[in-house]
This record gives C-alpha cells, structure tokens and sequence, in this order.
C-alpha cells in the first residue's frame, strides 16, 4: 500500500469511528447538552465522508446546513428550556432498553443484508467528482437562474417577516387617529351577548339542583 | 437566439462527463427572454421601494406606501395586458412560460392583491401594525403566486409556491398580539411545511423518473413511458399538494382556523390570489404533465370536487362568524371550479378561467363589506348584522349582491359563471358533478340568503346591539376612500358585469386557445373520446 492509501484509510477510519462512537453517544449520553455537541461532531464526521468522496460541495452544504443552522437551532433551544427538573422514574426500564435495542439491532441487520445482496455497480453517468461544484454553479447560473433570483426574495420576505414578528416595538396608537391600538384583530373575541341571559339562567341552574 | 429546453438538457446529458457548458457560451437577457417577467419586476421593484420608504418612519410610510403599491401592481397588470396573445416562447432556458393561460391567473392574482391592499389600509393602521412591512409581505406573496402561475420547473415551482407559502404564514400572523392569529400562523405553517415536504418528495421522484431534468416537458414523456407505482405515488404527492393549496377536501382542514385568525384583508387574498395560484398550478403539473393518467386523476378530482362542494356548503350553514362561513364557502366555490378541471374540454377551461374571475369580484366586493362592518363596529358575528339597512345601505346593498352573486342567482356575474361551468360539465357527461354541484348551490343559496335575511328583513327594534350603537358614517380617515372604491369597483363588476359578461367570455376562451399546453390536452382528449 502507498502513503496515499495509507492515509486514506486512516481518514477513513477515523471518521467512521467519529460517526459511530459519536451517534452511541447522542442516543446513550444522559446530559443532553452533551448529545447536541455530539451530534455536531456527528454531522461534521459525516461531511468528513462526504470529502473523501469527493463530493465537495455536498460536504461544504453540509457543514453549513447542518452544524451552522440545524445543530445551533438544537442548543438554542436547549438553552431556552434549560430547566432543572427531576423526571420520575420509568417503570420496567431495563425492560424497555432490551426492547429498543433488539428494534434497532433488527433494523441494522436489515441495512446490512440490503447492503450486502444490492449489486452497487449500476452503469450510469460517472461521477464528475470535485468539478461537481462548477456544474453547479453553472445550472444556477443557466437554466436554474429564475429559482435561484426567486430564493433571494424568498430569504429577504422571511428575514423581515421574521424580524416583524420578533421585534419589540409596538405603536401604541394610530398614527392617523391617535387612537389606542393593540396589535390584535379588529374582530374582538367577545361574549357580551351572555351577560343579559346569565341571571335568566341562573334560576333555571338553581332548579336542576 | 433561443435554446429550447429540449436541446439544452441533452446538451447537458451528452457533455455530462466532461464540463457541462462551453466556457465562452454568454447568456444575454435576450437568451433568457427576460421580458416574461417584465410583470414580476414590476412588483418587485414596488417591493424594495415600500421597504426603502418604511425606513422613514410609520407616518411617511401610510403617507406612500399605498401609491407605490398602486403603481406597481397598475404597471404589472399594464405589463401583463401587452404579453396577450404575445408569440409563446419559454424564458429563462426553460423556468418559465409565458403563454395567454398563465397571463390571464398573473393578471388575476395581480388583480386580486390590488384589491386586498385597496382594503386594507384602514384596516391595519387601526389594528396599529406596520403598514410598509404589510405591504411587502403581501406583495413578496403575490410575487411568488405569479411565479406559481407560469413556471413550468420543478425547481420553480417549488421556490415561487415557498415564497407564496412563507409570505402567507406570515400574513397570517401578522396580527402579532392576538392569539387566534398565532394560532392560524402556527396552524398554517404546520400543515404547509407538511404539504412542502410532500410536493418535494413527488417532484424528486419525478426527476428521477426522467433521468436527470427537472423541467415539466421532460416529466410529460417520462411520464408517458412509465407505469410504475413510483410513478403513481409522484401522482398522488402532486395532488396532494395541489389539494392542500386550493383547500379541497379533505385536504381542508386549515381553511377555517386560519381565515378565522388571520387579519381580515389577508384573508381576502388567501381566498382568491393563492387560490388562482393554486389552480394554475395544477392545470400544469396535472393537465400538462399527468396527461397519460388522465383517468386515474380525474377520478381523484372527482372525488375531491364531489367532497369539497357537500362539505364545504353544508358545513358553512352552521357557521355563525361571517369569516368562518367564508372560509368554508370558499371550499364550496374551489369544488365548483374543479367541476371545469375534470372536464379537460375547451369548455371546462375556459370556465374555469371565468369563473376564477367572476370569483375575484364577488368574494372580494364580499369581503371589502365585512372589513368595513367590522372596522365600524368591531365584530364580524352573523347575528351583529341584524338590522343593518337602516343604518348602513352601502354595506347592506353590496354585501347582498356580492352574497347573491356568490350563490348564483341570476342576472349577477356568478350565475354567468357557475351555469358556464355546469354547461361544460354536463357537455363532459360529468353528470354526478353537475347534479351534486346544483344540489349543493341551493344549499349555499340558503345560506347566503339568510345573512341577508338578516340584514334587511330585521324591524329596527329587532336589530342587533352592535347595529343600535353604530357609529356615524365617515370617510374621511385616510384608507377608508381605497376601501369605498374597491367596495363600489366589485359590487358594480359583480352587478352589471354578468348582463355585460361577453368580454370576460371572449378574455376566457382567449386565454385557453392560446396556451398551446391545453390545446394539446384538448386534442388528445378529443381523438380518445372518439376512439373509445
């Protein structure tokens, strides 16, 4: 074997142990803060894949989709609800281990005999390998060109309407009348029409008891 | 010079190995034949400029953002009236489609979001929420929705029914601080990421099935070899996505939370724009694509019509807030507009362009009377218009025409509409449609007759509470003479315009005989007909 390989297979090894000491950990780990940085660690792995693939682009996309957005979402809501609590114990819960376990062994098993019995070498166009990212570019800069300026509204009409939603200011009046506002429909959720028939009810209340 | 999308996707399937394109290959503006969206950039320059002029200050903004959206919206809908009839020739190498069928639902939703806005300028200064955001919110919406309306990519649709979609959650929500309309926004966002998620899971079978393109004329003959089940799952996705858009049951079940708790002039939009936007859509994917299952989807939006015009008619009867009875009214009317999808015949397409039409003006003259009672009285209860012609004629007399015309009494625009439909139909041999959709008009006319029932037949010492402490008509507010005009724009249209109907008759059949998409489904329907 040459160095190349050597170091290959070395990367490789690495980051499938990352991958899976990593998952074992999210899924086993009782301190989930712990979990979420694994699973950042996990996603990471996984572009490290992606990258000895050869599928740059698909790795970058993952490394900012992902760990940027998906994983930083997850600790942020971990820290929004970070609150001391003692869960009560679950009743049979070597029990329920055993049975999730054997699940999941079942389910591993069944990937490992769809991996095995596939013929993977299907004939199909090669991969283009690390030119993948120019023909990317190329198709949104072609014929993918109308989605491509579209997504950009898209992305600023939900930057502002996020920020809408978020901010704190609030017109406490009209700016035309100068009348109080609420920031609430104009239909107001209303039971008035009640109020004249409670005490016809209530005699009627009185005589069922 | 033009690339057609047939060459430009084997120019990429042959140089597949190798760099895709040459490297010198330029692609002008004339390449891309950038005019087809001359409309769209109309209104998307309206867009930057109303949030540019928000950044003055709420005052400069209610001051000028309503002119700016006139002159957008009027440009677009100038734009568009000058691409009909227009040589069809596909833009951006294939994204988009700018034939008279697409034209015409543009204009329509174009039409439609004019009118929400003309509406809604009271409405939202005096719920105290920023007017320029609103405005490019809605406008973002109805950008994607014209999006909708032509695209002829998967890629497209996707982007152009997101930034529908997005825009519309929010929207929804707008009304940051009243709970119903979190929970509509909520509601909504959950049920249309689901429907998002669906439509990309069908669209990427799809593209599996033609081998590496995404756009819908290689889908068609992809289509048109392959029966596998892959194949009628991609259809079943597809429809469930256009169902989930145009609120047809039992893909329904958002409608009436979200029109409930959504602001009201959005809701108005909701109910036409997004709706047209929908139909659009699914005149693409399913006429112009699905076209080699042409029974096997018919008979699904046999089913969905049948389902939509029983329950959303008998459920309106026992709706006592005027915007749930809407909502649900609204699932009837999209049923009645399905009725002209199955059919497939020239006839049946150009009803439906009709009649989205003829319900642009009277579901809008309808709602711009309820946003003005509501502004007036705060309320939008059936039972608070008791009584309502003595103090208010304007809103007893348009609400009672756009009503009546909603439920297809002659001589207003929806009787034109509606029998226009039925005649296709029944041309069609769709007996079961036509006899449940004149079973189910007669239920919707009870109904509609009954709030107006209640607004006029009422003696004045009957009338509601809201009614006897109404308050003194003014227009003098800035945004109540938008209101009035739209108000008095509908009513007139929907009243005078089914006697003078022959233009929107000749607009329709236009609309259908130039788009060449449907004149090959028509063709085709008509040699198996006569064959079988």
């Amino acid at each position: 074997m040459t160095i190349a390989s050597w170091t290959q297979w070395i990367c490789f090894v690495a980051l499938s142990a990352g991958v899976v000491i990593g998952s074992l950990g999210v899924v086993l780990l009782p301190n989930i803060v712990y979990s979420a940085f694994l699973l950042g660690g996990v996603f990471l792995s996984v572009a490290g894949l992606y990258l000895m693939l050869n599928a740059s682009f698909v790795a970058a996309a993952q490394v900012l989709v992902y760990v940027g957005a998906v994983n930083v979402l997850i600790l942020f809501a971990i820290m929004l609800v970070n609150k001391k609590e003692t869960l009560a114990e679950i009743p049979g819960l070597p029990l329920r281990r055993l049975l999730s376990g054997g699940v999941c062994a079942g389910l591993f098993l069944l990937l490992l005999r769809v991996d095995v019995t596939t013929p993977w070498a299907v004939p199909g166009p090669s991969p283009v390998g690390n030119d993948a990212t120019i023909r990317i570019g190329i198709h949104l800069f072609s014929d993918y060109l109308l989605p491509f300026e579209l997504a950009s509204v898209l992305l600023l009409m939900a930057m502002i309407g996020a920020i809408v939603l978020a901010r704190r200011d609030v017109f406490t009046v009209d700016v035309i009348t100068g009348e109080d506002v609420d920031q609430a429909l104009i239909e107001k959720m209303r039971t008035p029409l009640l109020v004249e028939t409670t005490p016809t009810q209530n005699p009627a209340l009185e005589a069922t008891r | 010079m033009i690339i057609p999308l047939g060459a430009l996707s084997t120019l990429f399937a042959e140089a597949a190995p190798a760099a895709a394109l040459p490297p010198g290959l330029g692609i002008t503006a004339l390449q891309l034949n950038a005019g087809a969206i001359a409309p769209e950039s109309a209104i998307l320059i309206a867009l930057l400029v109303c949030l540019l002029v928000d950044l003055a200050g709420e005052e400069a903004a209610s001051r000028w953002v309503p002119p700016i959206c006139y002159a957008g919206l009027g440009t677009a809908l100038v734009l568009l009236a000058l691409q009909w009839n227009a040589p069809v020739e596909p833009s951006f190498l294939g994204s988009f489609l700018a034939d008279n069928l697409a034209v015409a639902f543009r204009a329509v939703v174009a039409a439609s979001t004019l009118l929400s806005l003309l509406i809604s300028w009271r409405y939202v200064e005096q719920s105290g929420t920023p007017v320029g955001e609103y405005a490019a919110i809605l406008l973002a919406a109805t950008l994607g929705a014209m999006f909708l309306c032509g695209a002829t990519d998967l890629v497209s649709i996707f982007v152009a029914l997101e930034t529908l979609s997005v825009s519309s959650y929010l929207l929804s929500g707008y009304m940051k601080r009243d709970a119903r309309s979190g929970e509509a926004a909520l509601k909504y966002l959950l049920v249309g990421s689901a429907a998002a998620a669906v439509f990309l899971y069908g669209a990427s079978l799809l593209y599996g099935l033609t081998g590496g393109s995404t756009g819908l004329e290689a889908v068609g003959l992809a289509l048109q070899t392959s029966a596998t089940p892959v194949t009628a799952l991609a259809l079943v996705f597809v429809l469930a996505t256009v169902a989930f858009k145009i609120a047809a049951v039992p893909f329904h079940q958002w409608t009436p939370d979200v029109y409930e708790g959504s602001p009201t002039p959005v809701v108005a939009f909701l109910s036409v724009g997004s709706k047209t936007a929908g139909f659009a859509l699914a005149l693409r994917l399913l006429v112009g694509c699905f076209e080699s299952f042409d029974a096997q989807w018919k008979v699904l939006f046999t089913v969905l019509a049948v389902l939509s015009m029983t329950l959303g008619n008998v459920v309106a009867l026992a709706q006592t807030s005027m915007k749930r009875m809407l909502a649900y009214s609204s699932i009837g009317q999209a049923g009645f507009v399905m009725i002209g999808l199955v059919c497939g015949t020239e006839e049946g397409f150009a009803a439906m362009v009709l009649y989205m039409a003829a319900y642009l003006f009277m579901n809008l003259g309808a709602f711009a009377c309820i946003i003005l009672f509501s502004l007036r009285t705060g309320s939008d209860r059936i039972s608070d218009y008791a009584g309502l012609y003595q103090k208010d004629p304007l809103i007893t007399l348009g609400l009672s025409l756009c009503l009546l015309s909603l439920g297809g009494i002659p001589p207003m625009l929806g009787f034109f509409g509606k029998i226009y439909l039925f005649f296709a139909g029944w041309a069609d041999h769709q007996y079961l449609l036509v006899v449940v959709g004149l079973i189910t008009s007669v239920v919707s006319i009870y109904y509609y007759i009954s709030v107006i029932k209640m607004m006029v037949v009422k003696e004045p010492q009957e009338a509601s509470d809201v009614v006897k402490a109404y308050p003194p008509i003014t227009w003098n507010l800035t945004g109540m003479q938008p209101l009035r005009a739209a108000l008095v724009a509908c009513v007139l249209i929907t009243a005078v315009g089914g006697v003078l109907s022959n233009p929107l008759f000749n607009w329709a059949n236009g609309a259908v005989a130039g788009t060449p998409m449907l004149q090959q489904a028509i063709a085709s329907g008509a040699l198996s007909s006569a064959v079988g």
